[in-house]
């Protein structure tokens, strides 16, 4: 399927994009896209343009538009942000490769000559049809997870959660009487645990949800907070794992964020030089809303980025 | 830059995957191997007089189908084959997980989280069905 693309000498696509630093190792980047603000054909053709055959046949196999540029935009926006940070002065997103790691978990297959010291990006991409995200952090594992703040939940929220959750996590919804509520706090766990998986990278069933509890440490020890009770600075967000020792755990830091009034967003990452009973200062957070190509606009500290819980 | 109507996000034609006769499972020595093809929104199946390399019942990919579609709130006019992947219809993890939970009600089945993952498609996820209630038959 061989698409026209007339308008194309009137771009270069590695001109086009903002070349931009990697992220200081505290430090993460989210670029986000949303389709609905995407309406340009020649554009969405650009897009198209740096895929290889396979990845463009992967897009035009989705079933209906929405969800064939979703897929689209998921796999422009992941090779135009990785191209920003010119790795080893590579800047062309059509010239990046990708594999799957053992389990699944896609990463970026760098060109070398010599391959003992691979780059240290990592990022993690999600994507809804109405919103795609790309996180990136350098030396430090990364998984990100978006949903619909509105999202319907087919099932009874706590059979649900029985089923998959943990039992702490099941008291916690249980505790709360309003459904609407429930049916956001869900969403919000739901993301955190995903993230929390996806930066694992070791698959659904390398870390049953069941397996691990996602709770909020708060000013309070005990009891069952509501995340609306929490203020970011005053709490974080930690895991605790049946099968991991304590240890090994505390690792991974979580944020939580409310992104174009529209998303809930979970983002985990590794922590280094964790000590043990020392907290860690909450790493910072950099927020783009782009369409690759076109414009990006840094929209941390605006109300297109909530902070729930866990960054400055 | 000029303005590019929406209409032109299109992307050619629509894509129909062609149904490929020879997706099902065929025992090396079946002696009797049959097509049903159902009218539109049903599925060719294959019945072999060897049980052990079978396909799903029929039924059971019906009923699978019914769910997603139901779960992925899927128009009429959207075609499902067996081989049709939940990603492609828009499914992601949570949609997936759900999926697999309207089976283990339907079926009165538990799915192992290590073989949820492997469940992508509609025959997979038949497949997975018949063996689990046959184990509990």
């Amino acid at each position: 399927m061989k698409l026209h693309c007339f308008e194309r000498t009137f771009f270069h696509s590695s001109s086009s994009l903002t070349p931009i630093q990697l992220p200081s190792p505290m430090e993460t980047h989210l670029w986000y896209v949303k389709p609905s603000e995407v309406k340009s054909g020649s554009l969405l053709n650009q897009y198209l343009d740096i895929l290889p055959p396979c990845e463009r046949e992967n897009v035009l196999q989705m079933r209906g538009e929405e969800l064939r540029k979703s897929a689209l935009l998921a796999r422009a926006l992941v090779r135009t942000t990785i191209a920003r940070y010119q790795i080893n002065s590579h800047s062309n997103p059509r010239s990046l490769k990708f594999r799957k790691n053992l389990h699944g978990k896609p990463e970026v297959q760098w060109q070398f000559r010599d391959d003992q010291h691979p780059p240290p990006l990592h990022f993690n991409i999600s994507h809804t049809t109405s919103l795609v995200a790309c996180g990136v952090t350098t030396n430090a594992q990364i998984g990100i997870d978006v949903e619909e703040k509105h999202r319907s939940i087919k099932h009874n929220i706590l059979s649900f959660a029985r089923r998959y959750f943990s039992k702490h996590e099941v008291q916690f919804l249980a505790a709360i009487s309003d459904p609407q509520v429930q049916r956001m706090e869900f969403i919000k766990l739901w993301t955190l645990k995903e993230a929390y998986v996806k930066a694992l990278g070791k698959g659904f069933s390398g870390a049953p949800f069941k397996t691990f509890t996602i709770r909020f440490k708060g000013v309070m020890e005990g009891g069952f907070i509501t995340l609306e009770d929490l203020s970011p600075k005053a709490s974080e967000i930690v895991v605790d794992s049946f099968d991991d020792p304590a240890d090994l755990t505390s690792n991974w830091q979580f944020s939580l964020l409310e992104l174009a009034n529209s998303h809930y967003a979970a983002i985990c990452t590794e922590k280094h030089g964790a000590g043990s009973g020392k907290r860690n200062a909450p790493g910072k957070l950099t927020v783009w809303k782009t369409v690759p190509f076109l414009e990006d606009e840094c929209v941390s500290g605006t109300a297109a980025v909530k902070i729930i819980c866990g960054v400055q | 830059m000029a303005a590019v109507s929406a209409t032109c996000i299109r992307f050619g034609t629509s894509v129909e995957l062609p149904v490929r006769a020879n997706n099902q499972i065929i025992g090396k020595s079946s002696s009797l191997v049959s097509f049903g093809w159902g009218k539109t929104g049903g599925f060719p199946c294959i019945r072999t007089s060897r049980l052990q390399i079978c396909a799903a019942k029929p039924e059971t990919v019906e009923k699978v189908s019914d769910i997603v579609r139901k779960q992925l709130a899927l128009s009429p006019e959207t075609q499902l084959t067996p081989q049709t992947k939940f990603t492609e219809l828009g499914a992601d993890s949570l949609d997936t997980v759900e999926i697999v939970m309207g089976l283990e009600e339907e079926f009165d089945i538990s799915v192992e989280e290590e073989n949820s993952e492997n469940i992508t498609t509609i025959q997979e996820a038949a497949d997975l069905i018949d063996k689990l209630v046959d184990k509990k038959a």
